[in-house]
């Protein structure tokens, strides 16, 4: 079976990495990280990828002016994508993800349970 | 005017010299020879002064001068006798008949002149006097009758001399006729009486007369002694004896202490007028101490806001910048947690470093929450469900502690507009402080019901929160038998950030967040020890003014019910069922905790 492609946009490198980390080591993805918020359109669209996660507040480019990119791109806008932000606190996400305006979002700090969770939820597996 | 002078002689000879010694001295003059025709002319002329012969056959000087003084048109002729009668008693019984003068025979013309002269010069001074009397007593009473004071002059027997009109429409026109002793009430007719009595020369009381009807009547009562010396004025010395001999004060020759004088002068003030204007005053005070009030709550609300602000903006930018530091570190455990076979000891400091990112998130979280309370939704609910619902999420903590539960909730309780997500919060915030502040084997009392609240009791934050004395209020008391609150605490209990609780337990926001979710009910918190025995006590104030009645009548009648049934301000619990144990319910466990 073909391994999912995720793409990871973050500013922080160190968290990025992270993810990667956690998404690999199960073997079951393949991920690529993006830490400069206005390069995530280009990447995205050389790197093809089956998931995004986009941090919310970034400097360059917001998640949510990337996401708008996104569904307004024909080759993109099938491509499922998760807010991950360090504003919307556990409480207000439930357990892991929360659906805010037909969002799903993904509060920090994530675990690793909840992060492979959401993957498989929103992939379908 | 010229004098008019009559001469009375029976004998024409003697008419002739009295005549020739006053003509031609601008009299006018007229003459009679008996003392039927003196009379008859007196009657009919007025003069002033009339010189009357003693013996006279038909009727004799002292009885035509004792009918003149018997007629109040002829008593004020001044009548001098004329007599060849010499003897002092004579003399004195003509004076004592009302004469002003007794002139014995043969007498000089030119003395009979003088004496006259005199008399019409006294005559005239006594006219002028008696006018000027009748003017001054039109002005006194033109004064009396526009004062709005009473007056009253009473002699020293304790009889009215004199009343104006305001001392009769105050008084009343029948105690005026009566003797002071039947005065009423009883300390009126003493007051005056000590005056009148000489104990006191001047005394001021203030008395209720009810004496128009049933309604009160106030009045300051001023009492002076006719003859009371003007007190020396305190701030001014006394002058120095004057050496020229005036009469000392409390000298035997002084006309206050001549037998006769006395009585008192009696001046009474409706104070209702006065009154009315404190009142008024008051009422004025009020309104603005109350306007005062509002707009330190107002201020202190702008404050609160203001800080919130603040505060929200900061927790925001702290919260992003913690979180994202946190959110590595769990990543990068949870995966070496994965990748590395990890021994007993690496295995503790994995536990232990996972705890200590929990709490670092827990604070950024209270932050993030505390920063966000400004608004609600607000959905009509009752205060005692919240409670119990509340209560479940705690059960079991409340089991394994050992703590008993007494719950007094009113039942008649209106729904009001609470957000019934936050209002769960500061519950279980609120029963979780309890218990751990008994720790283990306590009792927790809960108890509400509709109070009608006493200013005294109103605490700083129900003040602050514009809560006053007479207001309907829904109230929830909490009350644990733990060990109170350190009075020094007291004042810091609801500052973010402060904690009585070991580092690293609770984020020392609880109260804080608490306090601005009640006040965004417009509602209240005060927090203090219970006034016996041992424990904390919480009071919650919401206004029962403020909750949407239901528009049937029953909803109303239901808080009327509510209100009556209470017996005294002081318990506000007697509409309640009766204490009940924690109810049994589902097993689950507060969010977060």
């Amino acid at each position: 079976m073909e391994k999912k492609r995720i793409l990871l946009v973050d500013d922080e490198p160190a968290l990025t990495r992270m993810l990667r980390l956690n998404l690999e080591q199960t073997g079951r993805f393949e991920v690529r990280e993006e830490n400069q918020s206005t390069r995530a359109l280009a990447t995205a669209r050389e790197f093809r990828p089956d998931l995004i996660f986009l941090d919310v507040m970034m400097p360059g480019m917001d998640g949510d002016e990337i996401a708008e990119h996104l569904e307004q791109d024909p080759r993109l806008c099938q491509v499922k994508y998760v807010f991950l932000t360090a504003i919307v606190t556990k409480r207000e996400t439930g357990r892991g993800t929360a659906e805010i305006s037909g969002q799903t979002f993904l509060a920090k700090p994530v675990r690793r349970e909840e992060l492979l969770q959401v993957v498989d939820d929103l992939l379908g597996l | 005017m010229t004098p008019s002078i009559l001469l009375v002689d029976d004998i024409p000879s003697n008419l002739r010299i009295l005549y020739e010694s006053l003509n031609g001295r601008d009299y006018r003059l007229l003459i009679a020879n008996g003392g039927a025709q003196a009379l008859e002319i007196a009657r009919r002329s007025h003069p002033d002064l009339m010189l009357l012969d003693v013996m006279m056959p038909d009727l004799d000087g002292f009885d035509v001068c004792r009918q003149l003084k018997a007629d109040p048109a002829t008593a004020t002729i001044g009548v001098i006798f004329l007599s060849a009668r010499d003897a002092a008693a004579d003399k004195v019984r003509g004076l004592a008949l009302g004469g002003v003068d007794y002139v014995t025979k043969p007498f000089h013309p030119e003395e009979i002149a003088a004496r006259v002269a005199i008399h019409c010069t006294i005559l005239r001074m006594d006219r002028e006097l008696a006018s000027r009397n009748r003017q001054l007593e039109l002005v006194r009473d033109r004064i009396l009758s526009s004062m709005t004071e009473g007056v009253v002059g009473l002699d020293a027997g304790g009889q009215v001399e004199f009343a104006n009109p305001a001392a009769t429409a105050l008084l009343g026109a029948a105690m005026l006729d009566l003797p002071l002793a039947a005065w009423q009430p009883p300390d009126l007719s003493e007051t005056v009486g000590r005056v009148l009595g000489g104990q006191d020369q001047f005394t001021v009381a203030e008395l209720d007369l009810a004496a128009t009807g049933t309604a009160p009547l106030p009045v300051e009562l001023r009492v002076a002694a006719i003859n009371a010396r003007p007190l020396p004025a305190p701030a001014s010395p006394r002058p120095p004896a004057d050496p020229a001999g005036q009469p000392h004060p409390g000298g035997g020759d002084d006309p206050a202490d001549a037998p006769g004088a006395g009585g008192a002068v009696l001046v009474v003030r409706d104070l209702r007028e006065r009154q009315r204007v404190a009142a008024a005053l008051a009422e004025t005070n009020n309104a603005l101490r109350q306007s005062h009030r509002e707009l330190k709550v107002a201020q202190m609300q702008l404050i609160q806001a203001a800080k919130l602000e603040t505060v929200g903006q900061l927790a925001a930018g702290v919260a992003h910048e913690v979180k994202n530091p946190l959110a590595v570190i769990q990543l990068g455990m949870d995966f070496l947690e994965q990748t590395l076979t990890l021994d007993q000891t690496s295995a503790t400091v994995f536990a232990d470093m996972q705890q200590a990112l929990l709490r670092a998130d827990t604070v950024v979280r209270g932050l993030l929450d505390f920063s966000r309370e400004r608004g609600l939704d607000l959905t009509p609910d009752s205060l005692n469900r919240l409670i119990n619902v509340s209560l479940q999420l705690v059960r079991h903590e409340l089991v394994q502690r050992n703590i008993k539960v007494i719950t007094e909730l009113a039942s008649a309780l209106p729904e009001q507009p609470f957000d019934a997500d936050k209002m769960q919060q500061v519950l279980l915030n609120l029963f979780m402080n309890a218990m751990h502040a008994m720790e283990r084997d306590g009792t927790l009392r809960i108890a509400t019901g509709l109070h009608r609240l006493r200013d005294e009791e109103l605490g700083p934050q129900a003040r602050a929160a514009g809560f006053l004395g007479g207001d309907l209020a829904l109230r929830l008391l909490i009350e644990d038998s733990g060990p109170g609150i350190a009075a020094d605490h007291l004042d810091r209990l609801f500052d973010p950030y402060f904690s009585t609780k070991p580092m690293g337990e609770g984020t020392g926001l609880g109260l804080s967040v608490t306090r601005n979710i009640v006040n965004l009910h417009r509602g209240s918190i005060d927090i203090g020890n219970r006034d016996s025995g041992r424990g904390a006590r919480v009071v919650l104030l919401f206004h029962a003014d403020a909750a949407p009645l239901p528009p049937t009548r029953d909803g109303a009648t239901s808080i009327a019910a509510a209100v009556a049934g209470e017996p005294a301000p002081a318990t506000a619990q007697s509409v309640s069922s009766p204490p009940t144990e924690v109810p049994r319910g589902e097993e689950t466990h507060p969010a977060g905790g």
